[in-house]
């Protein structure tokens, strides 16, 4: 997964912040409990989001504990009492962080991939026997993604299609009972999907451009091989427009959901982290190797 | 058992009138129905449209302030006070209009095209698109509508941008872009992240704000700051 979700941090309390930490360790914790501890190393931000996110259409107030945790092992820390939506929240990231490896060895022969495949192999199996019908929609929309970037679409909407799709998919959580709240969440999850491949896809150029894959970006707006700056700043605004209504989509939606609780952190996330995350990608202040868990 | 009104608009029981109706107003924004015009959710939103000024109209009614809230509300108060907004269902029953009777002058395809659209039918509503030889500016701008629904806002912008250009008087057309233009402007100012740490002033800025100030007094012959 790719950690773009993340909250605007110093506007945050430093209690959301806790509580929002709470649900990430609680997320990992859950992945080490019924999927063995390697597995645990695949966690990223936008799966502690997902459980933050989900939580909150449940009355039940939140619960959690003080305990210690050996990747953490200085200070006690709070952890979010599992429910059905956080080992929801694990499931789903057993299940893409599993095909984006399988994705990683098959496409560039990474052997960091192909390990983390073959570690994540039981743990898959596991997951995918719990949440069959989700699974085989992921992987049929994967296959479309693969279709199209051997294709080498040049569409930025059309080839962020398949993606959004997977987490509309992965945002409709079936423990989620009122059918009406289902919808709203695809619909949020389609449009983070798509705000996170077409900003993967900008964050991406520079390495794209020097091996020569496939990115839409390049192929939408036919870069010649010019100068990347120039072309960058010549889209930019075209991509902030795709980007930012992207996100006020995601907005609408979560204004319709009605979030019970935890309203601090994802207001946070949602009205501004998200714009801050976008900002510093597009100002290429955001490299790759800046995705950081917490 | 209808929601308790007070708990729908986000007021305490016994909030002031004031207080409702500006509780009320920030909700009406939110959930503007112009701001989900072409949603998938928009049907959503018109519900909870309806459920806040039902809330709104019963508060106003029944004196705001001190008055107990009982859950079994006599619901014929929705008939009353025309002071809440009531354009919500003016509007999107307009909308409707406007697709089904169709433009004198649209073809038949058109018309069907606007259908499907209407009734979520994207798919039927391309397909539709698809089959239609002449690519007028009505046609960029049916095509723009059905990606913005599917949720391909580039090429949607694209498409009602030369809708517009090839038809720069028609309204309907320049209302759609002006929306595109202000959901994303919109969203980027938004309260949360427009009043936070960022848009506060700097030093720097303080620093250059006074010795303008100072500059500028010095001019007409006065002093801000006297030791420069």
């Amino acid at each position: 997964m790719f950690g773009y979700v993340e909250p605007d941090k110093p506007e945050l309390k430093i209690r959301e912040f806790e509580v929002f930490r709470g649900y990430y360790c609680s997320v990992c914790r859950s992945i080490g409990r019924r999927y063995g501890q390697v597995p645990r190393l695949s966690l990223s931000y936008d799966l502690a989001f997902l459980a933050v996110l989900l939580d909150a259409t449940s009355h039940e107030a939140i619960q959690g504990d003080i305990v210690r945790c050996f990747a953490h092992p200085i200070r006690k820390r709070l952890l979010i009492r599992p429910n059905r939506f956080i080992e929801y929240a694990s499931d789903m990231n057993i299940i893409l962080a599993y095909y984006n490896l399988k994705d990683k060895w098959s496409d560039e022969k990474n052997l960091l991939g192909g390990c983390g495949c073959l570690a994540l192999q039981s743990a898959f199996k596991k997951a995918e026997k719990r949440y069959q019908e989700k699974t085989r929609r992921i992987e049929e929309l994967l296959g479309e993604l693969n279709r199209l970037e051997k294709a080498r679409c040049a569409s930025v909407d059309e080839a962020a299609e398949p993606f959004a799709s997977i987490m509309r998919e992965v945002f409709e959580c079936p423990h989620v009972e009122d059918e009406r709240r289902r919808k709203v969440l695809g619909w949020l999850g389609y449009n983070i999907g798509r705000w996170i491949y077409i900003l993967d896809a900008w964050d991406d150029l520079a390495d794209d451009v020097k091996s020569g894959s496939y990115n839409p970006i390049l192929e939408q707006y036919r870069y010649d091989g010019g100068d990347l700056d120039a072309f960058k700043a010549s889209i930019k605004d075209k991509l902030d427009f795709s980007l930012t209504y992207s996100l006020s989509e995601c907005e609408k939606a979560y204004a319709l959901l009605g979030a019970e609780k935890n309203t601090g952190i994802l207001d946070n996330i949602i009205y501004s982290g998200l714009i801050v995350k976008t900002d510093k990608v597009l100002q290429g202040r955001c490299g790759n190797n800046e995705k950081k868990s917490i | 058992m209808k929601k308790n009104p007070y708990k729908v608009l986000g007021v305490k029981e016994g909030a002031s009138y004031d207080e409702i109706k500006k509780a009320y107003r920030e909700l009406v924004k939110k959930y503007h129905p112009d701001r989900y015009r072409g949603n998938p959710l928009a049907d959503l939103a018109d519900e909870k449209m309806r459920e806040i000024n039902e809330a709104y109209e019963f508060l106003m009614k029944n004196a705001g302030g001190a008055y107990q809230y009982q859950y079994d509300y006599d619901d014929s108060s929705t008939s009353s006070q025309g002071s809440s907004y009531q354009y919500q269902s003016q509007q999107s029953s307009q909308y409707q209009q406007n697709a089904q009777q169709g433009y004198a002058d649209e073809s038949e395809l058109e018309r069907q095209a606007r259908a499907c659209l209407n009734r979520g039918d994207l798919n039927g509503a391309q397909r539709i698109l698809d089959r239609m030889r002449n690519r007028n500016a009505n046609w960029y701008y049916l095509q723009g509508l059905v990606f913005l629904r599917r949720g391909w806002y580039d090429r949607a912008y694209s498409n009602i941008q030369r809708a517009v250009n090839m038809d720069p008087s028609n309204f309907e057309y320049r209302n759609a872009l002006n929306n595109l233009n202000n959901q994303s402007y919109g969203y980027r100012h938004n309260p949360y992240y427009y009043n936070n740490y960022r848009s506060s002033p700097d030093m720097c800025q303080i620093c250059g704000t006074l010795w303008c100030a100072d500059s500028c007094c010095e001019c007409m012959g006065g002093d801000l700051i006297s030791c420069c």
